[in-house]
């Protein structure tokens, strides 16, 4: 019989604090960087100081002879008349007794280069005449189209008559990862076929895989450790030519430990980015507020040979559309997938079309918005099945926001936001994402005759809580505390366990988490029930006593003693209906700005964030969750953007300096609330990390345009973009 | 960070004799100078870890007007925990308040923050203080959304990186400077240049000469600074100003106007001055003494919006210095 989670749960669902929390915060908490094994070297890496170059010839000789250097060599397949398509391209590593000397040695590597010429913009790279990144199939003057997709006679629509319409450009920048930790690992080589590794990674599996692949070796020789780790946003799914160099030296030295994290400079440069959005819109609608079309040209660069695609149309029904995008090709590192891939771009694009249509049509933006959702938008119950309908929840999920923001009370139309130098204005967008997890991992669930409980996973926790998680759900099942149960993740050998990206870790671990707590209960059961004169059907587990018939007979230590010198151990899997394995969620956020209209300052006030996620296991690692999303979208909205120089082809802050993040002075008041009705409940559990990440930025980009009159057509809402955007307006009057 | 000698004191003698004959440089609160190490864009010899007092004093002489005094070695956090400098010296305390993070305003002192190297980020990238490369100014040609808007015409587009310099220029500071001839005093204003050729520096104090305080006197009007940035946390200023006024009754009879963030050294807003000259500060007479401001700017392709924030910056200056603070919400 398949598992259903508990009708009225004593923990899931409630709020308890995150079992390493407080190690995380204090500090205690060893992080991979952390790491010092005994005999550790330190490595560095040498990456191209140019955009673009061919290497004429390597010299490692130098490094070789500099004091405490131990190996040095040439990364991946970089050999003379290799070409180096970014600043920040891999080419060389070494490892020394210190980290200073790991720096002076790379810097005595003596590389001659050929600098070609480079295009680091959109606009450099499309321009006539403009250097090429690479030859590929489909790729003129540095730009592949995708695909374009139609549906109906969007000209037609929009030329109709009574149609009102709006044209558009809207402008999104790179932005990058900026993972506190960077990316890297700590490595050993154990003889001639075994690594051990420590590294900062959202998958330990994919990790010792790919370490294993590297040297031709047995998966089963390679363990790699991820206690915890500092972020990765999507940015940190394997080993990465860097952790395979470093094992790769740690294996010229001897098989001393290698640590190997990239500096800050490199992380901004080589380690993964967002794609830029570029969009040309033009979105109609009847006078009365119904969308007919929406033809967009859009582009971005994904770098040097990633995509740049994004959703749209978005959330919204549009009877006729037309998209085209064009992926621009730059010398500039590649981008990887960034909490929630395209639909922050997706988000802002639309939302920012549909508030430019809104106020042209004189419509609340929220009335328009409502009347615009699908007539049904169907999506996966807990067993795969399409029955849940999206629209009415998105409408709840609005109506909930537009209360806390107070929409109805200081909502004005553009332009009637005072004439004092503060503008007030208030923005809002709707989002959506899948966050289902799929039903292929295992947990392993120990008891022991001490009574301790262990719960097992080659998972690892990016942010999710999923120490907790496990905990939670085992204590629930087993009728005990939180802290009586200790998980064990981030380690490759354990059972496999789901990579942490698609905000699939809850969703895909927690099933597997649940039904091996209650094979390990009724196997205790089996064990106990003798010794207790009942069958163990009739036993249960409540406030740490084992019940015949209801009544506590046994405390749990007493039970667990009775298993004399053997523990229980048993694996357990995922079933169908206590997680949705493709998701399928929606949100929406609502933005409170005032903009300094004669500075272009824009300080958000408050932010208001619903999400639906299914059933919610931690309510407060879920709003921790959605606080870091809200964060995350925040910067992106105001902050964020990666600077490149035409001329010699660098990025100009890769830093976190002059490449601005929120302070804890610049987070406003953030206001969560899940949407969990009981019909949320029974699609089982659904991951919450990226779609409270996705309109942050659209919100408050519209609230900034309610606040100012006029569009600010760039991100992030910068005094220089909202500036520009109000003398723009100034010199078309 | 290349490796460096290394000498530590609290003598402004010694130090000015570690310096002489070698590639030496000051370590004051090191928020500066190390990240520049760190990147390779400074790599010294030798590092004189000189750390002198941190005292904010207040003197009065008999007859005479009573003069600030502070030494070099002062950290911003001792800069902001003086109640009277706060009540007397306004303008300066706030430039203080907005600088860095707690942590850099408990390490950064006021000589530090005075000599510190500009933040342009050619600069920081290698690419030297003029940042020309092939002929080609890259500041110029490239994102200069930070850059200069005034005193263009030059290489030197880079902004002058000192919050402090503002309000002390504004309120008539100087700075005594200690080498190996001895000791002599200048206007803080005097202490930057713009440079002409990249071999050129900002600073005017030699390699060899140690800033040991500043004075300034007791203003006699009222002073206010006025910061606009982005973030409100940890940010550098996009356009700042400081003004220190004398009145005759209700007009202004003498009036210092300097800005920061759009030249390469602290912009001293002259035609402003003359035109603050005999008029009541009023939003009215801020608003067309702030026009005045930006006589003679000249920006670069990205950093036109720089002269919308420096006429508000000014005007919001000019009328904090006279309690009126019109742009903060009720």
């Amino acid at each position: 019989m398949p598992s259903v989670w508990p009708e009225n749960p004593r923990l899931i669902g409630t709020r308890i604090t995150r079992l390493d929390g407080l190690v995380k915060a204090t500090g205690k908490a060893k992080y991979p960087s952390d790491m010092h094994p005994e005999g550790m070297l330190f490595g560095a890496m040498l990456y191209s100081p140019h955009a673009h170059a061919k290497i004429k010839s390597i010299d490692l000789a130098p490094a070789e002879r500099m004091p405490g250097v131990k190996a040095v060599m040439i990364v991946g397949a970089i050999k003379p008349g290799s070409t180096l398509r970014f600043q920040g391209d891999d080419i060389a590593a070494v490892a020394a007794e210190t980290e200073e000397q790991a720096w002076d040695a790379v810097l005595a590597i003596k590389v001659e280069y050929e600098v070609l010429p480079h295009v680091v913009t959109e606009a450099q790279a499309v321009a006539p005449g403009a250097a090429s990144v690479f030859k590929g199939t489909g790729i003129v003057n540095n730009q592949k189209k995708a695909r374009s997709q139609t549906n109906g006679d969007p000209e037609k629509a929009l030329g109709a008559p009574g149609v009102v319409s709006i044209e558009a450009n809207y402008m999104a920048p790179v932005i990058t990862h900026v993972c506190l930790e960077p990316h890297g690992l700590t490595v050993r080589f154990v003889g001639e076929d075994k690594i051990e590794a420590w590294a900062s990674t959202q998958a330990v599996g994919v990790t010792a895989g790919d370490l294993a692949g590297a040297f031709g070796i047995p998966t089963t020789n390679v363990t790699v450790h991820t206690e915890v780790m500092g972020g990765g946003f999507g940015s940190k799914f394997g080993a990465d030519i860097w952790g395979i160099t470093a094992a790769h030296l740690s294996k010229k030295a001897g098989g001393r430990p290698v640590k190997m994290f990239l500096d800050r400079a490199h992380e901004h440069l080589g380690a993964g980015n967002r794609p830029s959005a570029i969009a040309h819109v033009k979105l109609g609608a009847s006078k009365d507020g119904k969308l007919v079309s929406l033809i967009a040209e859009t582009s971005g660069t994904g770098g040097a040979g990633s995509g740049s695609n994004f959703p749209l149309p978005y959330v919204y029904a549009v009877p006729n559309s037309s998209r085209t995008h064009t992926d621009i090709f730059v010398n500039g590192g590649n981008a990887r997938a960034m909490r929630a891939p395209g639909h922050p771009q997706g988000c802002i694009v639309m939302e920012a079309a549909m508030d430019d249509l809104a106020d042209k049509l004189g419509i609340d933006p929220l009335e328009f918005r409502l009347k615009n959702l699908k007539e049904r938008d169907m999506v996966e119950d807990g067993f795969s099945k399409p029955t849940v309908d999206r629209t009415p929840m998105y409408l709840d999920e609005v109506a909930m926001g537009a209360d806390l923001i107070g929409w109805k009370a200081k909502w004005k139309p553009r332009g009637k936001n005072g004439d004092g130098p503060i503008r007030r204005g208030l923005g809002m967008a709707l989002h959506q994402w899948g966050g289902g997890g799929p039903a292929t991992n295992q947990v392993a669930c120990t008891i022991n005759p001490d009574g301790s409980v262990e719960m097992k996973s080659a998972t690892q926790d990016i942010g999710t809580g999923a120490r907790t998680i496990f905990a939670i759900i085992a204590a629930e099942v087993l009728g005990l505390n939180v802290t009586d149960i200790t998980s064990n993740i981030g380690n490759s050998t354990f059972p496999p366990g789901q990579p942490s990206g698609g905000s699939t870790t809850t969703p895909a671990m927690s099933p597997p988490a649940f039904n091996a707590a209650i094979l390990a209960r009724d196997e205790l059961f089996v064990k106990v029930a003798p010794g207790l004169n009942a069958k163990p059907e009739d036993l249960t587990l409540a406030d740490g006593q084992v019940c015949v018939k209801g009544e506590p007979k046994l405390p749990w230590k007493d039970a667990c003693r009775k298993l004399g010198q053997q523990s229980i151990q048993v694996t357990g899997k995922s079933s169908p209906g206590l997680a949705s394995q493709h998701g399928g969620v929606g949100g929406c956020q609502f933005a409170e700005v005032s903009v300094d209209i004669e500075t272009g300052v824009v300080r958000v006030k408050k932010i208001v964030a619903i999400q639906d996620t299914g059933l919610i296991i931690d309510k407060m690692t879920w709003e921790t969750q959605v606080y870091g999303g809200v964060i995350g979208g925040l910067n992106y909205g105001l902050f964020e953007e990666r600077v490149m120089d035409p001329t010699v082809g660098i990025m100009l802050n890769p830093d976190m300096e002059l490449y601005k993040l929120a302070g804890a002075s610049d987070i406003p008041e953030i206001v969560v609330r899940a949407y969990e009705t009981p019909a949320m409940k029974a699609r089982g559990v659904i991951g919450v990390g990226e779609p409270p990440t996705v309109s942050t930025a659209a919100a408050i980009g519209n609230a900034v345009s309610n606040a100012i009159g006029v569009r600010v057509p760039h991100w992030p809402m910068s005094p220089k973009n909202v500036l520009d955007a109000l003398a723009s307006k100034e010199g078309k009057a | 960070m290349k490796a460096f000698e290394y000498v530590s004191t609290a003598s402004a003698d010694i130090a000015v004799k570690a310096l002489g004959g070698v590639d030496g440089a000051i370590l004051a609160g090191g928020t500066d100078l190390l990240s520049r190490m760190k990147d390779y864009v400074t790599t010294p010899k030798r590092v004189v870890d000189f750390n002198p007092q941190s005292v904010v004093q207040k003197e009065t002489s008999p007859g005479g007007v009573p003069t600030w005094t502070i030494l070099a070695g002062t950290t911003l956090a001792d800069l902001l925990a003086s109640k009277a400098l706060r009540e007397e010296l306004p303008a300066l305390w706030q430039a203080a308040s907005e600088v860095g993070t707690p942590q850099i305003k408990n390490m950064a002192t006021i000589a530090g923050n005075l000599l510190q190297r500009p933040r342009c980020w050619y600069y920081r990238s290698g690419f030297g203080l003029l940042s020309v490369k092939d002929g080609k100014n890259l500041l110029r040609e490239g994102d200069n959304r930070y850059a200069s808007i005034f005193h263009t015409d030059g290489d030197a587009l880079f902004v002058a990186p000192s919050s402090l310099a503002v309000p002390l220029i504004a309120l008539g500071a100087s700075a005594t400077i200690l080498g190996p001839k001895g000791e002599r005093t200048v206007m803080v204003s005097s202490l930057y240049q713009i440079p002409k050729r990249d071999s050129d520096r900002e600073l005017t104090i030699g390699a060899d000469e140690v800033l040991t305080k500043i004075t300034l006197p007791a203003p006699q009007g009222k002073n206010a600074t006025y910061e606009a940035r982005q973030k409100q946390s940890h940010d550098w200023p996009l356009v700042l100003a400081s003004v220190s006024l004398r009145f005759d009754g209700a007009s202004v009879s003498q009036a210092s106007i300097v800005i920061g963030g759009v030249a390469p050294i602290p912009y001293r807003a002259v035609e402003a001055e003359k035109a603050m000259f005999g008029k009541p500060v009023t939003l009215e007479t801020a608003e067309a003494v702030a026009a005045n401001a930006i006589n003679g700017v000249k920006p670069l392709s990205g950093n036109v919006y720089k002269v919308a924030l420096t006429k508000t910056v000014v005007k919001r200056a000019l009328l904090a210095a006279v309690g009126n603070r019109y742009w903060e919400e009720v």
